[in-house]
């Protein structure tokens, strides 16, 4: 019997070992015969070999799916990657600065009392599906954002009405001044959407549920497949008069960040967005890959209920003694292993209104301790709120907590979800609470009417619920007059206020790192376009 | 037979509609505001009560349930928040990448560990054993994301034999849509360039997937053949003279089977509902990124829809583990 045993273990052993050379290496079970039309066909005639995409086709690694895609609903940065592309605004961003040039429009004026807004378009600009682009879809286009009412609309609810001129000229007419119009109009919800959208209307959605998973503009590219959870490809509008030298490209979803690596080492994908940096100094020793590095307008800072927390904070030494605390630079090392500025005040470097000479925070142990104790603010314990939104957050809420220790305040992180993390900030219900923020147009008054305007509390943008009067004035000052030199001025005047007042931790501005190929060409950063390629003049 | 199915048919009713009582009344006392989410942070308080309206986040919790079970009865999931598409399309999408991920994880897992549990019984605290238990205890101890990476690290890195994330090459048309399992839809089809492809791309998940697995399966048979094979009828059999595979396959391991099919029908449940980290780790368009992404955005429509699909997938495979009971050993009544 023993004999019987053994020989039913060899067998069985046998058995389970082609089980797992089967599973190891699937093409092979082609090998096994019984599949015999496929053969070797697929796994090499699909296998991309190592290193070698082709030419004309851009593969860029993304890390997670898209939502809507209509120019009209859209506020994420992921969804603008694909429709800064595909639609033309009627004024772009220029190269790498926060400046507009023309784009869709060629020339415009704007009356003296900044009111009315005129754009001449320039000829031949085709939607892809070869509908020229005229004063009529430029209408349309804002016409519908306002209908819709999303997002974007309160961007434009200053534009009281569109009028069309002739059917290449278009004006604007405002309800108040509002000196950064031109800028919004580069941002992406100011993409012209071709009108022939309607026929894809259904049930009074303006088209929105089409335009959430299609394009339909005059960009150099338009979204060709979209296999959700997959990939999102776009290929030439050929009615446009650009011709790039990209025909293809593929933003691949790969949302683990180690598989995302090894495919840009294995030169299967151009473009690694999801590597996070503690892993980016290794991909810079390789020969294939570069890793660009860029200042970027995206900011990192804590919001300090100043009103409505805990009511210690209301006083602007508590808030002072906080912000003295901080090792600004042991914190961008142990959070973002370097790659971070501090920040000066609310505008950050490389945006109009900067204010180099604006005094900044250093850690001062003593000096907080004594700010403290005039504020009579002893056996200070504060909670601070975060979400798992940012994965650095973590390091950062412990780096925070050590730092607030040594001038003997407590500090209670809380951890909780983000869309309810969101939900408490917007009601004040929190003391300290982590944030970021990163301008959509190309102007100051991104951060300094958003943040400290009395009018904005909550998720609007003034997340420390902060009011003083005098700056109140001088930034709604500066957002109702066109010149720039003044609004600079009155800007820099609110700017130091605010950081002396201390409503929000001015943490650090982070770098804009993205690993890339050798073999691509030709991109340029812009920071106004953080995530954004500017793909029709790229190659490889 | 019949009394059975119809018995256990009423019950899902019932289970499901538990299920969806709990899951909606628990993802609307979490605070947070999916209209605020989808809106974004900037538009007016007026639009986002009107979202609110449109949404029917405005009534209260026990009427916005009636509508959705209404809905739900009618075949309709509602629109997911974040993708603002009907979730049941949503679903249709995704469940099959994820079914058939799991179901071929589950056919790896009973291929490879049924033999190596009736290994470990019959050879009982020899090498044999040992090395059988190393193994699947080293399946289930190993972190998927772990294993997973080492995976991705040999087979697609050092020996580029295999793809490291997707259900296809971007270059291949997936198989015109029957079952939505790229496998089966190919070989239906006869497309055999992709039904190679899906198969390529699908070894490195499933087979990682099928080895945290394994050790439910090897540890359930082996302790099953272990108390079968001592029992007096094995006993009576082998004095009877009847032993080697006969004995084994046909007297023992029958009865060994009808507690293994209990616990590994219900790990394919939890095979559906944990692929999440495989699919995360191979790039997988799945349920499971779907539903983790969902759950940040408080899409309740989309938790909703995959909870049920998950709580029905669960039902029906207890249905069908009672079924197989009963194939097998006809006594067993209810």
């Amino acid at each position: 019997m023993k004999r019987r045993w053994s020989s039913l273990f060899t067998s069985s052993l046998l058995v389970l070992s082609l089980m797992v050379s089967a599973c190891s290496s699937a093409p092979a079970n082609q090998s096994q015969g019984e599949n015999k039309p496929a053969e070797n066909k697929p796994a090499e005639a699909a296998k991309p070999a190592s290193s070698t995409t082709p030419a004309d086709t851009l593969f860029v690694g993304i890390t997670a799916d898209q939502g809507t895609l209509d120019p009209a609903v859209t506020f994420d940065n992921g969804a603008w990657k694909i429709t800064y592309p595909t639609y033309q605004r009627l004024v772009e961003y220029d190269g790498g600065t926060t400046e507009v040039k023309p784009g869709l429009a060629k020339e415009w004026k704007v009356s003296e009392d900044g009111l009315t807004w005129t754009f001449t378009l320039a000829e031949g600009n085709k939607f892809s599906d070869g509908t020229p682009v005229t004063a009529e879809a430029v209408k349309f286009t804002f016409d519908r954002t306002l209908k819709i009412k999303k997002g974007p609309a309160d961007v434009y609810s200053v534009i009281k009405e569109v009028k069309v001129d002739s059917p290449t000229s278009v004006t604007f007419v405002l309800s108040k001044n509002f000196p950064p119009f031109l800028s919004t109009l580069a941002a992406n919800y100011g993409g012209i959407v071709n009108p022939k959208v309607m026929e894809k209307e259904q049930s009074g959605d303006l088209g929105q549920n089409f335009l959430a998973n299609n394009t339909m503009g005059s960009g150099p590219y338009q979204l060709t497949e979209w296999r959700k959870g997959e990939y999102i490809k776009l290929t030439l509008n050929p009615n446009s008069t650009v011709k790039p030298a990209l025909q293809n490209i593929f933003f691949k979803i790969i949302p683990d960040a180690t598989a995302q690596r090894l495919q840009l080492e294995q030169g299967e994908i151009d473009i690694a967005e999801g590597v996070p940096n503690e892993q980016l100094k290794a991909l810079k020793e390789l020969p294939t890959v570069d890793v660009l590095q860029k200042p970027s307008l995206f900011v990192d800072y804590i919001y300090v209920n100043s009103t409505k927390g805990n009511p210690a904070l209301q006083n602007p030494k508590v808030r002072q003694a906080l912000s003295y605390a901080i090792d600004y630079d042991a914190l961008t090392e142990s959070v973002q292993e370097g790659y971070a500025t501090q920040m000066r005040g609310p505008i950050p470097k490389g945006l109009w209104g900067y204010d180099e000479s604006a005094p900044q925070y250093k850690r001062d142990v003593e000096k907080a301790k004594a700010l403290l104790a005039e504020a009579g603010a002893s056996n200070l314990t504060i909670d601070l709120l975060y979400s798992d939104n940012k994965a650095w957050w973590e390091t950062e809420a412990l780096a925070l907590q050590a730092f607030f220790s040594d001038i003997g305040v407590k500090l209670n992180l809380k951890k909780i979800a983000y869309a309810t993390s969101r939900e408490l900030i917007d009601k004040g219900e929190f003391d300290l609470a982590m944030g970021v923020w990163s301008p959509d147009f190309g102007d100051p008054y991104m951060f300094m009417n958003y943040w400290f305007d009395s009018v904005n509390f909550g998720l609007a943008g003034n997340r420390a619920f902060y009011k003083n009067d005098k700056v109140d004035e001088l930034v709604r000052k500066a957002a109702s007059i066109n010149d720039k030199a003044e609004r600079e001025k009155l800007y820099k005047e609110a700017q130091l206020i605010t950081i002396d007042e201390a409503p929000y931790l001015y943490l650090y501005q982070k770098d804009f790192l993205l690993p890339v190929s050798k073999s691509v060409k030709g991109f340029v950063y812009n920071p106004m376009l953080e995530g954004i390629y500017n793909l029709a003049e790229m190659s490889k | 037979m019949r009394q059975i199915i119809t018995k256990r048919l009423s019950m899902l009713v019932l289970v499901l509609l538990g299920v969806t009582l709990i899951t909606f009344f628990l993802s609307h006392v979490i605070p947070g505001d999916p209209a605020r989410m989808m809106v974004g942070q900037r538009a007016s308080e007026e639009t986002l009560q009107e979202v609110r309206r449109q949404l029917g986040l405005d009534q209260p919790v026990w009427v916005q349930y009636f509508t959705y079970m209404q809905g739900l009865l009618a075949g309709d999931f509602g629109n997911s928040i974040r993708t603002q598409q009907p979730v049941v399309d949503d679903l249709i999408k995704f469940f099959p990448a994820t079914l058939e991920l799991a179901l071929t994880a589950f056919i790896i897992a009973i291929v490879i560990g049924i033999p190596i549990g009736i290994l470990s019984a019959v050879k009982k605290d020899t090498g044999w054993d040992h090395a059988g238990r190393f193994f699947s205890i080293a399946g289930i101890s190993t972190p998927v994301f772990w294993s997973g990476l080492i995976g991705i690290l040999v087979f697609y890195k050092f020996f580029d034999l295999l793809p490291s994330s997707g259900r296809m090459d971007l270059t291949v048309t997936p198989p015109p849509t029957i079952t939505g399992l790229y496998l089966f839809d190919s070989l239906v089809t006869g497309n055999w360039a992709a039904f190679g492809n899906s198969l390529w791309h699908l070894a490195l998940p499933a087979c990682t997937l099928a080895f945290a697995q394994l050790a439910i399966v090897t540890r359930q048979v082996r302790a099953s053949m272990l108390e079968v094979l001592g029992q007096e009828y094995i006993r009576t059999a082998l004095a009877n003279g009847i032993h080697g595979p006969v004995l084994l396959f046909r007297y023992a391991l029958r009865n060994a089977l009808i507690p293994t099919i209990t616990v590994v029908g219900l790990s394919f449940g939890s095979l559906l509902g944990g692929a999440v980290v495989t699919e995360t780790i191979f790039s997988w368009p799945g349920m499971g990124k779907y539903v983790v992404e969902s759950i940040a955005f408080l899409d309740f429509p989309a938790i909703m829809g995959f909870t049920f699909v998950i709580s029905f997938g669960y039902v029906i495979i207890n249905l069908l583990v009672d079924l197989t009971y009963y194939a097998l050993d006809p006594q067993i009544k209810e």
